[in-house]
């Protein structure tokens, strides 16, 4: 690899979506070092994403790995209108958990990865620091939920949650959760628009 | 865009992931073949994805990069468009054609039965083959279904065993609701089924069919437990 000093573990969180639209336009041409340093800078979010939807420590490695090849086969489909790097990647990172915690087992509770705090859980978007402009305009949406509706879409989002896991976690019967998972995806629908 | 408000929805909890493991398997073949739904989906995920970008990073346990090196530099299996492998799957046919009506003695022919049905095939001019893949150069099982006897045969073509699980097929057809099951298949033999029967040919014609991994035995509700792993749709066959 070719990119002079030893890359810090920081740069996981510093590359800017400019540096990682570019590594992506490099890896779409097979450049093996840009998809080394991709790796290096990436490799801990699309992880969060992971960890956060599977539950086995084990399973999230593998599931990071086939994530990571297919990046490096789809690279070429990113569209730098459609979204940041990170956010296309995560998207790739997202499917792939959800596929294989549906095809294992549903989402258990009491079944927390390895070393996760559940109080860590949450994550806030709301308190996010660096936001791109469609993460500005998406909190705003969410914030014109009703706070179940937002919370119902949040844990979904981040944990993986089918409608059953969100009834459990919310106390309310599934009908009504699948009320406000819909209501609540148009409602955001209609205000991005 | 004429997508029903309803399926926009399905979409969106398709996107955010909320869908029960049925629901889920059955949009995942539909969109297959609705063009508009998969666009739908690919519109929520754009619109949803600004959320990673909050999500806080989480180190690995180790360096998984020289593993996931090592997987995109093996060399690639041969690469086989669907229509590459829909033409091998005609040579292979030609070839067992031929082997049927070179073969003597009874014994061949019990031995290779399937290939003597086969060659029966001039004169059974209804009959359809499905390849259920992955992706397009990783075919893993060929459905052959006889539209006149509603008979359904299922040959292994590359599917890896799933260790401790079953395979089960499903039909999937808007008119159905949910994804139907056609029984465990077996990943090294041939398998046949005649459960078709009990759906109207223009069903079976154009239904997708599905391969989900399961516990051994098959499903325990009648409902797939996850995504399809492998999926197709029946083209013709034969003149």
């Amino acid at each position: 690899m070719n990119i002079g000093p030893q890359t810090p573990p920081e740069a996981s969180v510093t590359a800017t979506a400019a540096e990682l639209a570019d590594l992506l336009r490099r890896v779409a041409a097979r450049d093996s070092a840009a998809f080394a340093t991709l790796y290096k800078q990436s490799r801990a979010k699309l992880y969060g994403v992971v960890a956060r939807i599977l539950t086995k420590g084990d399973l999230s490695g593998e599931v990071l790995q086939e994530v990571f090849v297919r990046i490096w086969e789809k690279a070429g489909d990113y569209d730098v209108d459609k979204g940041s790097p990170i956010a296309w990647m995560a998207t790739i990172a997202r499917n792939r958990a959800l596929d294989e915690i549906r095809r294992v087992r549903p989402v258990s509770l009491d079944d927390m990865p390895e070393g996760f705090e559940p109080a860590a859980e949450e994550v806030d978007p709301l308190g996010a620091r660096d936001r791109s402009e469609r993460l500005s305009a998406l909190m705003d949406c969410l914030r014109t939920l009703d706070e179940e509706k937002r919370k119902a879409v949040l844990l979904a989002y981040y944990r993986g949650f089918t409608r059953e896991a969100l009834a459990k976690r919310m106390q309310r019967p599934v009908p009504t959760i699948k009320t406000w998972l819909r209501r609540g995806l148009a409602q955001l629908r209609d205000c991005l628009s | 865009m004429s997508l029903s408000p309803e399926d926009d929805l399905s979409a969106a909890e398709y996107a955010l992931g909320t869908l029960d493991p049925g629901e889920r398997a059955a949009i995942a073949a539909r969109r297959q073949r609705e063009p508009e739904l998969d666009e739908a989906i690919r519109t929520w995920e754009e619109r949803l994805s600004p959320l990673a970008e909050a999500v806080p990073p989480i180190e690995p346990p180790r360096d998984y990069l020289p593993e996931i090196e090592a997987r995109i530099h093996a060399p690639a299996p041969a690469p086989a468009a669907p229509n590459d492998t829909v033409a091998a799957l005609r040579s292979r046919l030609t070839r067992w054609r031929a082997a049927a009506i070179g073969a003597t003695g009874l014994a061949a022919m019990l031995a290779i039965g399937i290939v003597f049905r086969e060659a029966a095939r001039e004169t059974a001019p209804h009959e359809f083959v499905a390849v259920l893949q992955k992706s397009a150069d990783s075919p893993a099982f060929a459905v052959t279904v006889n539209l006149d006897t509603r008979e359904l045969t299922v040959r292994p073509v590359a599917a890896p065993a799933p260790t401790g699980k079953s395979y089960e097929l499903w039909i999937i057809e808007a008119k159905l609701g949910a994804p139907r099951s056609l029984g465990v298949i077996d990943p090294a033999n041939t398998t046949r089924a005649d459960k078709l029967a009990a759906f109207d040919p223009a069903v079976v014609k154009d239904a997708t069919y599905a391969v989900t991994v399961e516990p051994p035995g098959g499903s325990p509700n009648g409902k797939p437990s996850g995504a399809p792993v492998f999926v197709g749709k029946l083209i013709p066959v034969g003149p």
